[in-house]
């Protein structure tokens, strides 16, 4: 049985907005009570939009900055309340690939340097040993150390600037990368490549993903379950297939439409019909449900109570109070927590 | 080799401008290159290797003890390039001494600068808190006088000398790399590979040690760079003051404070080092500009 | 058939950059027509944003433009300053990617929009104020009169778009470009946006180019897509044709690296090794040959021309997809 790399329970990141003169002017609500869990070789698509607060949770789930409240366990470990060197120590499990691969290197070093410096933190080995193990690094991830271990940042192109971080990211034997909008920013070609490769690391490796995008169709292809958030809170959460198949959640619905199909043959439905409106704000959201501003589905109810996530089908949740595709009991019959 | 746009989608991280990187060309380009980098240095250089180099293996006497036998020999004749002033001394040596002299501040002030002002700016910034608000307070109170002004009364406190206009033009210079320190560090905060640099296990202090602070080195030299020339500039006010380095030693500020009452008769005194002085400024800032270009255009 | 729009006839563009000279755009030729869209798709380095830039004569001065790109007859490249202005915004207009950009911070959206109002018109103020409400509904900005005195911070990425376009229509442009235009946006704000242009095209019976890498979005919006590479026109077809069966091998790269929501999970992308060729230091020969899994030497020493090998569709290789290898050197257009 495949022990948890990752549980986060209840989740909570706000920012204070300070106003001009320096007083307090509104919190920003980023996450607002989230939770999942990450079994030890799985990967867990995370998509959301804009403000859906997806790269806030990563960080927070990170401890940087700590949550407000909740708590996160990375091997057993609770993370949360731990500081300074413990946290580190207790954190080096889990790494992160950031969008942007040459804002995540230090444009002053060289890729060796780069790929080194976790062990280097963790006085892992002597010199020599540290650098035969950037170079293997390099090589996992198609990189030539010969050719490429002296460079620096500014003379590599995007994909090869993330395979340098992938590299730095797996120097600790982690068990888990959080990929935040990892491929986002590169060409489609090099996108492609780059996912590939992630994917055999994945099996070779046997490592854990929290795969983070705003692309549907990109995170079902990497994920075995996928969570869609909305403004802080978690919509829908399920097996891949499952989610495309048959959506719960009418913001699910949305975004599956929205998605271009590479088949002008395919019918397509206009997205006006499954999501109105703009986001609202996160610093005053909705009441009840987030989502309720922009459904097409939304009634009263929607509005005075907030929709719990409940199982309506083999391993798959929603928080709404009318779902889409499911043959759920009706709302007030039900008030059971997930 | 790519180019570090290649692979890349516009408008996520780079913006679409359609010039491709380094360096802007235009029909000016080549103009602009000339005057590049190298114009300028090799003219800093040359002003170095002359005021502190040459009189030690040239030929040149000494700007002090002269005889009176010689005085307001004109320029040109042998031996004296420029003539002598009014107690007989080689003006052509009291321009280099005189340079050495105001060159030495500048480097010392600038230095002082650097490290302290650097150090406590780019703590402040990357801590933040209360420390923070602290030593920016504290740097804040200096800057709120008037460089000169300060720079002035303090002289006037511990008297003339080369130390004592250090010590006086050190109190602007501190603060001034105070703020760029901090801010270019808070620039350099945010960036993902600080953020990357602690998920791997680096503590704070290689932190920034290692990574903020050779971010921010190119900012700080330029900055420094030009403000050589400020320095330079400020030195020669206290000295024209008679604050900062007192006669018979010869700085360019007190050249020109001495050759003030003759200048319609002998505009040379006056003229030797302004010009100097201008050619020195000018070059520092050149050099500085240069330097600048070149580092935001990577 | 009407005669088209625009017309982009073998435009190159060079940079002279540090000593040697770039090719961005290297014989690139088009027409747009009233009440199409026109997909111009490609990566970055493709030439795809300079050679829009070089109809809207918005590139820097290190650009040398050469070839001819005729607007209703006119021909623009060399066009004086004073007359390319009044096409500009006017005639021909463009929305670009990053609206965050774009916009004047410290100017009202309301004010803007006004602003380019009277660029082309002689109208008052009072007018003015009239057409420019009157844009931001056409353009579905919701409270279109209260948002006029709002400030471009208070507004979400999707209605600055919104705005720029309603900026871009405020001429009455019959050719929209717009570059990348939904790229920075969500992928629901994008559909909308689409949704959007697509709508005013048909209204207004303009003429749209869009710029994107991203081929779902020529699928879903395109009437024609024209495919860059390396700043070449590789292939180019009315949208049913071209997906229909791709046949450069570029294009059929592109289609397969990006993920499809019918995929299964953990299914590998069809991924092409190597990098986008560096402009500066072009062998000949197709540009694409060091990536190509169908290369022979013939496509190392010559490089394909663009022809049209089968009705209304063109391609520029020796060795296209599901084909015999052409016969270009006869048939070159």
């Amino acid at each position: 049985m495949n022990e948890l790399v990752l549980e986060v329970t209840d989740l909570v990141q706000e920012f204070i907005l300070r106003d001009r003169g320096g007083g307090k002017a509104g919190v920003v609500h980023a996450v607002s009570g989230v939770s999942l869990e990450l079994a030890s070789g799985e990967s867990l698509g995370l998509v959301g939009e804009t403000g859906s607060g997806k790269s806030t949770l990563a960080r927070a789930i990170l401890q940087a900055p700590p949550p407000r409240s909740g708590s996160v366990r990375l091997r057993g470990v609770e993370l949360v309340g731990l500081r300074g060197r413990r946290l580190i120590q207790a954190r080096r499990h889990a790494q992160m690939v950031f969008q942007d691969p040459f804002g995540s290197l230090d444009p002053t070093w060289t890729v060796t340097r780069l790929v080194q410096e976790p062990l280097v933190a963790f006085r892992v080995g002597s010199a020599a040993e540290r650098r035969r193990r950037a170079h293997e690094l390099l090589e996992l991830v198609g990189l030539d150390p010969v050719r490429y271990g002296n460079r620096r940042p500014r003379q590599l192109s995007g994909g090869q600037a993330q395979r340098v971080a992938i590299a730095r990211a797996l120097a600790l034997d982690p068990s888990l990368i959080i990929c935040d909008e990892a491929v986002s920013s590169l060409d489609v070609l090099i996108r492609a490549q780059v996912l590939n490769l992630l994917e055999r690391l994945r099996t070779e490796l046997h490592l854990a993903y929290l795969f983070i995008a705003h692309d549907l169709a990109l995170v079902k292809q990497v994920s075995d379950r996928v969570a869609v958030m909305y403004l802080g809170k978690l919509v829908e959460l399920g097996p891949a297939e499952a989610l495309y198949r048959r959506p719960l959640h009418p913001y699910t619905v949305a975004l599956l439409a929205s998605i271009p199909s590479p088949d002008p043959e395919a019918p397509r439905e206009p997205v006006t019909g499954t999501i109105r409106g703009e986001p609202p704000s996160p610093i005053d959201p909705p009441s009840g449900c987030r989502f309720r501003t922009r459904c097409p589905r939304a009634q009263d109810l929607c509005a005075s109570q907030e929709p719990p996530m409940r199982q309506l089908a083999d391993g798959h949740f929603a928080a709404c109070h009318f779902p889409v595709n499911a043959d759920a009991p009706a709302p007030e019959a039900t008030a059971m927590s997930h | 080799m790519a180019a570090p746009t290649e692979g890349l989608v516009p408008g996520v991280l780079e913006p679409a401008v359609v010039a491709p990187p380094p360096g802007e060309e235009g029909r000016l380009g080549r103009l602009r290159v000339l005057g590049g980098i190298w114009l300028p240095a090799l003219l800093v250089a040359a002003i170095f290797f002359l005021c502190f180099v040459w009189p030690i293996i040239g030929p040149v006497p000494s700007p002090t003890g002269g005889s009176i036998l010689n005085s307001n020999d004109p320029s040109f004749t042998p031996g004296h390039l420029f003539g002598t002033d009014a107690t007989g001394n080689d003006e052509w040596s009291r321009l280099l001494y005189g340079g050495r002299a105001s060159l030495e501040v500048a480097l010392a002030v600038t230095a002082v600068g650097l490290i302290v002002g650097g150090t406590l700016g780019a703590f402040a910034g990357y801590v933040g808190g209360w420390r923070d608000g602290v030593i920016m307070r504290a740097l804040d109170v200096l800057i709120a006088f008037p460089a000169l002004v300060l720079a002035v009364a303090i002289a006037e406190r511990l008297g003339p000398g080369e130390l004592h206009a250090i010590w006086a033009l050190s109190f602007f210079s501190v603060p001034a790399f105070g703020r760029l320190a901090r801010a270019a560090t808070l620039r350099v905060r945010e960036q993902n590979f600080i953020a990357a640099a602690r998920l791997s296990g680096t503590g704070h202090v290689r932190t920034l040690l290692r990574h903020v602070v050779p971010n921010i080195l190119p900012e700080l030299i330029t900055f420094a760079l030009l403000g050589m020339g400020i320095i330079i500039v400020l030195e020669g006010a206290l000295s024209f003051l008679g604050l900062g380095i007192p006669p018979p030693a010869p700085s360019w500020g007190n050249m020109i404070a001495q050759g003030e009452g003759i200048l319609s008769a002998q505009p040379k005194f006056v003229l030797l080092p302004s010009a100097a002085l201008f050619i020195t400024v000018v070059s520092f800032n050149l050099l500085g500009e240069s330097m600048r270009a070149r580092w935001t255009a990577r | 058939m009407t005669a088209p729009l625009l017309e982009l006839d073998d435009l190159r563009v060079d940079f002279r950059q540090s000593g040697h000279v770039v090719r961005a755009v290297d014989g690139l030729s088009y027409q747009a027509d009233k009440a199409r869209t026109l997909a111009l798709i490609g990566e970055s380095g493709s030439g795809k944003t300079v050679s829009a830039r070089a109809i809207m004569a918005l590139l820097p001065d290190t650009a040398r433009v050469t070839g001819s790109i005729r607007y209703e007859g006119t021909e623009l490249v060399g066009l004086s300053e004073r007359r390319m202005r009044a096409l500009r915004g006017n005639q021909i207009a463009m929305v670009f990617q990053d609206p965050a950009r774009s916009l004047n911070p410290t100017l009202r959206i309301g004010a803007q929009i006004t602003e380019a109002i009277h660029i082309h018109r002689q109208v008052s103020k009072a007018e003015a104020h009239d057409r420019a409400v009157e844009l931001m509904e056409l353009v579905r900005l919701p409270a279109a009169r209260e948002r006029f005195r709002q400030y471009p911070h208070q507004l979400s990425g999707g209605m600055r778009q919104r705005v720029m376009i309603a900026i871009a229509l405020a001429g009455d442009p019959r050719l929209l470009i717009a570059d990348e235009a939904t790229t920075a946006l969500d992928v629901t704000t994008q559909a909308q946006i689409m949704e959007l242009l697509r709508d005013l095209q048909e209204r207004l019976g303009m003429a749209l180019i869009m710029i994107s890498h991203d081929l779902g979005l020529a699928a879903s919006y395109a009437d024609e897509v024209l495919v860059m590479y390396a700043g070449r026109a590789v292939e180019r077809a009315a949208t049913q044709t071209l997906f229909g069966h791709v046949r450069m091998p570029y294009t059929r790269a592109l289609l397969g690296a990006i993920p499809r929501l019918e995929n299964a999970p953990h299914t590998t992308l069809a991924a092409v090794p190597g990098q986008p060729p560096d402009l500066a230091t072009q062998p000949p020969g197709c540009p694409f040959a060091p990536r190509c899994p169908e290369v022979t030497d013939k496509c190392r020493e010559t490089a394909p021309p663009l022809a049209e090998q089968e009705p209304g569709h063109l391609w520029a290789c020796w060795h296209p997809c599901g084909l015999e290898d052409s016969a270009a050197e006869e048939v070159a257009v």
